[in-house]
């Protein structure tokens, strides 16, 4: 499984990598993998407030449906629409090209809350 | 209670395979390419299945064809031996207890094979024998399937379409039929245990791509096909299922016919099975309500992705007065979303149009 030293996590699979105090989001290998193949993907509207551990989406595969949550609050500033269409991105690249949204925190204190990678990778042994 | 487990069970965690719980039994959800991989290899080349879970009642012996007759709904003189048919088991109120599928091996031998947790069920009606464990069954689906079981066995390959036959695998003698669960053509081998994982490496090294219970699932939500405890179940009939074939009407008597007389006789069952197509990826779940109108008309029973259309698809009951074509609603975890009523099966219709083929 595979936990890139340099993100962040929460306890509930997503990632979150600070980007000029922006912060990418997405979910991680572990939790892409135990979802199995991902069929849809439903986002805030950009523009959109999240509050921290507040729903932030869905991700939803041939067998189940999975909440996505906020790492941190803040403002949606930009979603991956390649995802309406090619929403398998998620399990092939959960890091790269199957990011969900990037949010433009209101507290930039809350990071500090985040996991690091030794961290998160305990939560899932 | 612990997981039955498959004769290929260390085939699969030897290919990386997902496991889950399904009937009692530790079967392989998925393989590492996933399910939307294997559905689509399925339709586009072959597929292999372990569906070892299927329980096998053997029946044999003189009057094993009355007992039969008398307790299945479907009239076994459709067919012959050598041949397979689809059939149910029903309740007095002619509510499904379980869907059967019936390979006629010889004159006084009959291979029944129930849904893997309904086995005990059938036996306890049909009596018999459960020869489950000694067996397992391999099903090779799609356009390629013969051709990859002709580089195993010819013979095998050679099976019509739901025909039963034997045939012999290193010495091993196996039974084939041309049946399956996919909506395409295929057959389905019962091999014994101790021959199971070289046949099963056989079709692999074939050409076959190894397909786990997710795909069986979907593949049969896209060909129309019911699901024991979802289109089926004790308090649903088979006419409410669309299968009013699988009732032999031309027999004397067996448990359910005269509740399903009096459903015809009032003018047929109040709600129908439909498949519903909508325009959208988000897949419709089990028990998502239907509307029309508005107003809640029934639900979802089987709800997934389809990965031929690219789109959400649903089996549901409706009124019987919903013609297809009519558009409904279903209730996607609070988001509403139109829906087309059509006639599965869903796997031969357009992907750009959204209307079946005419």
């Amino acid at each position: 499984m595979n936990v890139p030293e340099e993100l962040r996590y929460t306890s509930d699979h997503e990632w979150a990598k600070s980007e000029d105090g922006r912060l990418r989001v997405g979910i991680t290998d572990f939790a892409q993998d135990a979802l199995g193949d991902v069929v849809f993907v439903e986002l805030p509207a950009p523009g959109s407030t999240v509050e921290k551990g507040g729903p932030l989406g869905e991700v939803e595969s041939t067998k189940s449906v999975s909440q996505i949550y906020a790492p941190v609050s803040g403002t949606i500033v930009e979603v991956n629409a390649s995802l309406t269409d090619a929403p398998e991105q998620v399990n092939a690249e959960p890091y790269g090209a199957g990011w969900l949204v990037v949010i433009d925190p209101s507290d930039s204190s809350e990071l500090d809350a985040l996991l690091d990678a030794t961290a998160y990778r305990a939560t899932t042994e | 209670m612990s997981l039955r487990t498959s004769p290929l069970s260390s085939a699969h965690e030897a290919l990386g395979a997902r496991l889950v719980d399904f009937g009692g039994w530790e079967m392989p959800l998925s393989y590492p390419s996933g399910t939307v991989a294997e559905h689509l290899a399925c339709r586009r080349s072959a597929a292999v299945f372990d569906v070892s879970h299927l329980g096998t009642v053997r029946v044999e012996g003189p009057g094993s064809f009355e007992v039969l007759q008398g307790e299945l709904s479907n009239d076994l003189r459709k067919i012959a031996p050598g041949r397979a048919q689809y059939t149910h088991l029903l309740n007095d109120e002619g509510g499904v207890l379980d869907d059967i599928i019936v390979w006629w091996v010889s004159d006084d031998r009959f291979d029944v094979m129930p849904n893997a947790s309904n086995t005990d069920r059938v036996v306890s009606r049909i009596g018999g024998t459960d020869v489950t464990t000694e067996r397992a069954v391999i099903a090779v689906q799609g356009p390629g399937a013969r051709e990859i079981v002709a580089r195993v066995s010819e013979e095998a390959a050679r099976v019509p379409h739901f025909g039963v036959s034997g045939f012999d695998f290193g010495g091993v003698p196996c039974l084939v039929a041309g049946t399956g669960y996919a909506g395409e053509d295929g057959v389905e081998c019962a091999v014994p245990v101790d021959a199971a994982v070289s046949l099963w490496q056989a079709i692999l090294d074939a050409g076959a791509t190894p397909a786990g219970l997710g795909a069986r699932d979907t593949l049969r939500l896209e060909a129309g096909l019911p699901l024991h405890g979802h289109e089926l179940a004790p308090d649903i009939t088979p006419l409410e299922a669309g299968l009013g074939w699988v009732v032999g009407w031309n027999k004397e008597a067996f448990t359910g016919r005269q509740a399903l007389d009096i459903i015809r006789q009032r003018g047929g069952p109040a709600r129908r099975l439909a498949g519903l197509l909508t325009d959208q990826r988000r897949p419709p779940r089990e028990g998502d309500p239907v509307l029309a109108e508005g107003r809640t008309v029934g639900s979802v029973t089987s709800g997934n992705y389809s990965p031929v259309l690219e789109r959400g698809i649903a089996l549901a009951f409706v009124p019987s007065s919903t013609p297809n074509g009519e558009t409904v609603e279903i209730d996607l975890r609070g988001q509403p979303t139109a829906a087309e009523v059509v006639k599965p099966p869903f796997h031969r219709m357009h992907p750009s149009s959204g209307a079946a083929r005419p």
